[in-house]
């Protein structure tokens, strides 16, 4: 199965049961219709996506899985950070739905074809998507809420503990 | 006494749960009433939630003490918070709360309703939920036994018995502004669930 793909795509054995390659993204559909019609990876268990900044690129896997569930094939596909887009999946895999819909709120992807790119997990969100890298959490968490106090101090809770130990004892002695 | 279970008669007798309300005979009596039947809204916003069944099943029972699951807001007395909230649970939390009939509570469980917990800087979770909401008592823990829940229940019973505390939904009538104020630093001014928004992609 793998190795009548391997004429056609340079895949590499990452272990006995997940195997790589990597296209170009106009080439995306393409490869995935011929894969999916010529091979046992017969359906899309994920898509995962990671933020690499300092090359400007996000890069997307398309997880194809066979019908007995055995083996894995990632589809690696580098898209530019800035004005981030890619064709949908939607006419091969209808599940590919939401998951489209979940990285167009996360990393603002867009999804050419696919018309469900509205609010999912967040509602109102006005700020950058916030799985992309240049979104500081800590800023956000910082500018938006109020801490409680104490919390602050961070005290190491061994020495309390001694401390509050040798407390005790002064006490229980003063009382004798 | 069983390991795992609170002796309840010995709490009852406990000083500390006898009335000592100051107000007139006929209130005494109604609070005493009130704190014998609270309803509490079926309503799980994280974690905390698995720790509930147990605790209104046979094993903890708390119907025992007068406590009862509820189907809709408007039938409940008592709203448990329990655990994390996001801000889309957040907005759901105070409609629903702004739905129940006075006199109404708030139950907060867990570490995270009272200081963000492990979610301390996440971008999506509240860190101080009486910010949002008046909340009449905290429980902690990550997650609170069913033990440690039954035993702020008892405490917030004896809290309404001797009015001891101004109770919640009297301070977000009194200071409904600060509370207001707050819900909208996160939510703009679209503090209900906005349904339209969620159908705009639609006729695209």
């Amino acid at each position: 199965m793998i190795s009548s793909l391997k004429k056609y795509y340079e895949i590499e054995k990452k272990r006995d049961t997940l195997f790589k390659t990597h296209i170009e993204k106009e080439e995306l559909l393409k490869t995935i219709d011929f894969i999916t019609i010529n091979s046992n990876f017969m359906t899309l268990s994920q898509i995962a996506c990671a933020d690499w900044i300092e090359d400007e690129v996000f890069t997307l896997n398309y997880i194809l899985t066979t019908d007995r569930r055995d083996k894995n094939l990632m589809i690696e596909v580098n898209i530019p950070r800035v004005d981030s887009k890619l064709p949908t999946l939607l006419n091969i895999f209808p599940q590919s739905e939401v998951m489209e819909r979940d990285l167009h709120e996360m990393y603002g992807i867009d999804f050419i074809g696919n018309s469900t790119l509205y609010d999912f997990v967040l509602e109102d969100w006005k700020e950058i998507p916030p799985l992309r890298r240049e979104f500081d959490t800590l800023e956000y968490v910082n500018k938006h809420f109020n801490f409680r106090i104490g919390r602050e101090d961070n005290r190491d809770v061994k020495v309390e503990i001694k401390r509050r130990r040798a407390e005790a004892k002064r006490l229980k002695n003063a009382n004798k | 006494m069983q390991e795992g279970f609170i002796d309840y008669q010995k709490v009852l007798e406990n000083e500390e749960h006898a009335i000592k309300s100051t107000q007139s005979v006929i209130q005494k009596a109604i609070d005493w009433f009130r704190s014998k039947s609270m309803f509490v809204l079926a309503y799980g916003t994280g974690c905390g939630a698995i720790e509930m069944p147990p605790t209104f099943t046979s094993r903890y029972d708390i119907e025992r003490i007068g406590v009862v699951g509820m189907a809709t807001p408007r039938q409940a007395d008592i709203l448990i918070v329990s655990g994390y909230c996001s801000y889309k649970t957040l907005k759901r939390v105070i409609r629903s709360y702004e739905q129940m009939n006075e006199p109404k509570y708030v139950i907060a469980l867990g570490s995270c309703t009272i200081n963000g917990g492990m979610y301390w800087d996440s971008y999506n979770t509240i860190k101080r939920l009486e910010d949002y909401i008046p909340v009449d008592m905290f429980v902690n823990g990550c997650m609170p036994r069913p033990e440690a829940i039954i035993e702020g229940f008892v405490k917030l019973q004896s809290n309404i018995k001797n009015a001891k505390k101004e109770a919640g939904y009297i301070k977000y009538r009194k200071d409904n502004e600060f509370y207001k104020n707050n819900q909208k630093k996160i939510f703009g001014d679209k503090i209900e669930p906005s349904y339209e928004a969620n159908f705009a992609g639609m006729n695209q």
